[in-house]
């Protein structure tokens, strides 16, 4: 039995050390390209040492820093990605609520309307949005980076999927006890579905830590740069080098895993025992 | 519960609950959307928004005709029944591998979320490079001359670069559905398994038994975005093959990015998004039916 | 919660007022009632924005009570970046005064009568002083609609040690530049122990038809007709498909790859490179121990026309302008003999003004002389069409499928027909 659980225990871990190497590998190679000095980075790409950098430098880090505002252009970003999710989280969870658990007419339409917005490619809104943000005179605002996301049919269905699964016996012990169906979302429902905000909150996150080409036509000058707008300052004019590159996105990619580390006890604690069934 | 919730009060708060969402859409997806499927009956050049004319069906006609918009359907249908299935299951898979609660199970999921937040510049060189097509200097086609086999052309082949995407992009991709698998596995009780495994149920058993079933609306959810994510693939194909060799890889979005930006012909652009709504709309209303009729 | 309803009854309200319209174009005019210049131009080199900063301060002492010149600096990542941001603007007449656009894009521009001709801001005397290759990027129908500080060029980049290992030696005057076949014989022999002949940038982008495109017009004809109206009969004429066939036969025979690694030539992996004149300033810089030489760019076999790729970026006027006479003060004071001089410095580009070279000494020797040399002798822009960046795509896409197999004379028909098609849907009836 023991030998049995150590065997499983080292195919657990060997295992997921393998398969975490192939997935984990381009991240270390930014890593340590950002290491390199520019001469190196491009060098012996097909041998294990390209992951591992000869003498590591930052001088790439200080080129970075001394070229732009990077501390700015991360604060800007922090700023309008955590307003649009905290909007998003809580605008679209009401709405995924009000789709899983509430009698209205429209429902039906809503949530089919919902659906199928969400194939509309951003690629093919884009240029009427701008006209919209022009016409608003949002051009170059906060309101043009932030408000045209804060409503996402992802996150409505992915809300309502899971409040689903909340069981009706709950809902209705709350209202035994006076709460409304407002009270009751907000005291009852949200407290026990962290794990549901914990990961929009990731992938909202990510989708527009990396956003660029809306905030390349909507904001001009440094006033509101994004992150992102900032490390393609970089690809500007040949030749392009990829030290400062390598280094810029290895910044950027530090808030995004700051956040999954401090995200991931909702994943740990889970709602398993509060009684929720998928 | 709806004995015992006042109706009036549930739907009043149903409304102001959906209230700020709606609008919120109908300003910033649906009015710009139908502003695309109006531009669609125009001549609309990017570099003459004063000089737009009404065209009639004329894009539409062209667009039966145009060979480069029938392949672009073609390749993002064949990338959609590929990729989906793959991913998803790639998901699943790596969702189930560090569900369990033993020390580093953390660091495990960090790293296979981490594709996600890699640059898909860096992404897309180190996967040129995995994919160059002299065994010089790419790493599967030095593999490939080792075992003794022919190499490969990878993305610059016509007949494999879809492929080549496919692969990389459920690499890149998992880690997304992977998460919302995560929340969803959280959501089946441990009682459950324990129920099973009392009733003599291996893992094998308890897989298809417990944790399929528990997971059964976080897959079609899963699936449901893994299809609409795929559809409107753009990133891959721009970054890395422009679109080729020889229309390869060319998907919907590209084309309507390709034609509408870059060659600026905004107007017929908007006629292929236009008919890509209407594919792409009427495909998750199927799902939808096929999930109810379940 | 009821103050977000608020909030979005708000948001739904001003959405009305979308529909409605909006205002007249804002007055271009500050406090002090100062005319505000507005400059659009790609982010840069710090060097280059210090050169900025310093001019603009300067500027605007001189001009104290008149004129205040400010510039915004737009993120160009690949060159599309760039556009589709102008391409916003222009939809929303939200086009600053003066556009920085890349030399083949000047046409587009002009065309479509976004961007103003500038014939009247300089003298004769003073235009004569400007390179007739930046010149002749810049014309548009007869007029100039920009001026540019900077150009650029392309040669063949070679590794010395590798050449000498082989026995073969490099012309030193651009009369005996290589022909094709001595190209190809070369990179046949210099292709051996994991070391490739030559580069011939493949970036499936604008560096094809920027340095491809020299290829058509050596082996005597273009991509498009003297005006710019028509491929057929230029791009996939039979001196084109000899060119394509050529380039095809350095990938096909495996002496160039299709898809080089970055920095393959930098360390050591491409016996030569068509690279360009920016390369210099990199590989004295980050690669000192790289033995390498510069010679002229390869000419067609029989009796091929000398040439060699130009241009760069250059500053247009935009039709959004509103003080024409605040703006040629600026144009005049950026493009002086001086600010030419300066700004090249900085970038370290050749400049496009001749007496920059009195200053510019470097420019006398070797190796960047070739480039200087090429320039004003051989240099020759990319085709000025109004369907230019129709073309360029369709270009880049008709080498990709040659180089994997697709017949060249049906890769570039296909091409040519997807620009007169362009062309006549657009800009036939204008």
């Amino acid at each position: 039995m023991t030998k049995r659980k150590t065997f499983e225990k080292f195919a657990f871990y060997f295992g997921n050390t393998l398969i975490a190497l192939i997935f984990v590998s381009p991240l270390i190679w930014m890593i340590s390209s950002s290491l390199k000095p520019e001469s190196e980075i491009f060098k012996g790409l097909n041998s294990l040492s390209t992951f591992f950098p000869k003498g590591a430098s930052l001088s790439n880090y200080i080129e970075v820093f001394q070229r732009i505002n990077m501390w700015k252009f991360i604060g800007n970003s922090l700023f309008y990605v955590l307003v649009i999710i905290v909007l998003d989280l809580l605008v679209n969870s009401i709405c995924g609520y009000a789709l899983a658990k509430f009698e209205f007419r429209g429902k039906n339409l809503l949530l089919t309307l919902v659906i199928s917005l969400m194939v509309f490619p951003a690629e093919a809104i884009m240029l009427p949005m701008y006209r919209e943000m022009a016409d608003l005179g949002w051009i170059n605002s906060w309101a043009s980076l932030i408000v045209p996301f804060v409503a996402k049919c992802f996150s409505i269905y992915m809300f309502r999927q899971f409040f689903l699964g909340i069981p009706d016996e709950l809902l209705e012990a709350a209202s035994i006890d006076g709460c409304g169906p407002v009270r009751t979302f907000f005291r009852v429902v949200m407290p026990i579905s962290g794990t549901v905000y914990a990961t929009i909150f990731i992938l909202d996150f990510v989708a527009h830590w990396n956003d660029f080409m809306w905030p390349l036509l909507v904001v001009t000058g440094e006033e509101k740069r994004t992150i992102q707008l900032a490390i393609q300052t970089f690809f500007g004019s040949k030749p392009i080098n990829y030290g400062p590159i390598m280094a810029s996105l290895t910044i950027s990619a530090i808030p995004m895993l700051i956040m999954f580390i401090f995200l991931q006890k909702y994943y740990v604690e889970g709602i398993a025992s509060t009684g929720i069934k998928g | 519960m709806k004995k015992s919730i006042n109706k009036i009060s549930e739907r009043r708060a149903a409304y102001i609950f959906i209230l700020p969402a709606v609008v919120l859409l109908a300003a910033f997806l649906i009015y710009p959307s139908l502003q695309t499927v109006r531009y669609a009956f125009t001549d609309y050049n990017i570099m003459r928004p004063d000089r737009i004319v009404f065209c009639g069906l004329n894009n539409f006609t062209e667009l039966l005709k145009d060979e480069d918009f029938w392949i672009a359907v073609k390749n993002t249908l064949y990338f959609t029944v590929l990729v989906v299935p793959f991913q998803t299951v790639l998901a699943l898979a790596l969702a189930l591998l560090i569900s369990s609660r033993r020390k580093g199970v953390s660091i495990f999921r960090a790293a296979y979320f981490s594709p996600q937040v890699t640059s898909m510049v860096v992404v897309a060189i180190l996967w040129t490079v995995m994919y160059n097509s002299s065994p010089d200097s790419g790493l599967l086609n030095a593999l490939l001359v080792k075992l003794g086999l022919e190499p490969c052309g990878f993305l610059n082949d016509p007949k494999t670069a879809m492929n080549s995407i496919i692969f990389m992009s459920a690499w890149q991709g998992a880690g997304y559905q992977m998460m919302i698998f995560l929340a969803g596995l959280q959501g089946i009780s441990r009682e459950q398994y324990e129920a099973a495994s009392i009733d003599g149920a291996g893992k094998i058993q308890s897989f298809f038994y417990v944790t399929l079933p528990g997971l059964k609306s976080v897959i079609q959810y899963v699936v449901m975005i893994t299809v609409i994510q795929a559809m409107k693939l753009f990133t891959q194909p721009y970054v890395m093959t422009k679109g080729g060799p020889q229309n390869s890889t060319r998907t919907l979005v590209y084309y309507i990015y390709e034609q509408g930006f870059q060659k600026r012909n905004f107007g017929y652009a908007c006629a292929v998004a236009a008919v890509f709504f209407v594919i792409v709309i009427s495909l998750s209303l199927g799902m939808k039916k096929i999930i109810k009729a379940e | 919660m009821r103050k977000r309803v608020i909030a979005a009854l708000l948001t739904a309200a001003l959405t009305a007022g979308v529909l409605t319209g909006c205002g007249e174009p804002k007055k271009r005019v500050n406090e002090d009632g100062e005319s505000v210049i507005t400059i659009w131009s790609p982010s840069d080199e710090p060097a280059i924005e210090e050169w900025w900063v310093e001019k603009i301060e300067a500027f605007n002492q001189a001009h104290e009570g008149t004129i205040e010149l400010r510039r915004e600096a737009i993120v160009r990542a690949d060159s599309y970046a760039y556009e589709d941001k102008v391409n916003a603007a222009i939809t929303s007449n939200d086009l600053p005064d003066i556009l920085y656009v890349d030399g083949p894009n000047v046409s587009i521009y002009a065309a479509n009568e976004v961007t103003l001709p500038l014939d009247d801001f300089f003298s004769e005397e003073e235009w004569s002083d400007f390179f007739d290759s930046s010149k002749q990027q810049n014309t548009y129908n007869g007029h100039i609609y920009a001026v540019g500080a900077t150009e650029s060029s392309v040669a063949l980049y070679y590794n010395k040690d590798l050449l000498d290992a082989a026995g073969i030696d490099v012309p030193d005057s651009k009369e005996d530049a290589w022909t094709w076949s001595e190209y190809y014989d070369a990179a046949k022999k210099l292709t051996r122990d994991g070391v490739v002949g030559t580069n011939i940038i493949m970036d499936k982008g604008e560096g094809l038809s920027y340095v491809l495109g020299q290829f058509w017009i050596s082996n005597g004809t273009d991509f498009v007709n003297q005006e710019g109206s028509s491929a057929e009969g230029y791009l996939n004429s039979q001196e084109g498909v000899e060119a394509a066939e050529f380039l095809n036969s350095l990938i096909r025979d495996g002496y160039a790859n299709i898809d080089p690694i970055q920095k393959e030539f930098h360390n050591g992996k491409a016996a030569t490179m068509l690279g360009g004149s920016w390369e210099v300033a990199t590989l004295e810089k980050d690669y000192p121990d790289l033995n390498w030489g510069v010679t002229y760019f390869p000419v067609a076999d029989e009796n091929g026309i000398l040439t060699s790729p130009t241009g760069d970026w250059a500053a247009s006027v935009t039709k959004n302008v509103q003080d024409m006479d605040a703006v040629k003060e600026v144009m005049r004071f950026l493009f002086s003999e001086e600010n030419v001089t300066t700004y090249a410095q900085a970038i370290s580009k050749p400049p496009t003004r001749v007496s920059s070279y009195d200053v510019l000494t470097e420019y006398n020797e070797y190796p960047r002389s070739v480039f200087k040399e090429q320039l004003m002798e051989t240099g020759h822009p990319r085709p000025r069409t109004p369907s230019y960046s129709v073309l360029t795509a369709e270009f880049a896409e008709a080498m990709l499928n040659i180089f994997t197999g697709v017949d060249p004379k049906e890769a570039l028909d296909a091409a040519a027909a997807a620009m007169d098609k362009d062309y006549n849907k657009y800009y036939a009836k204008d």
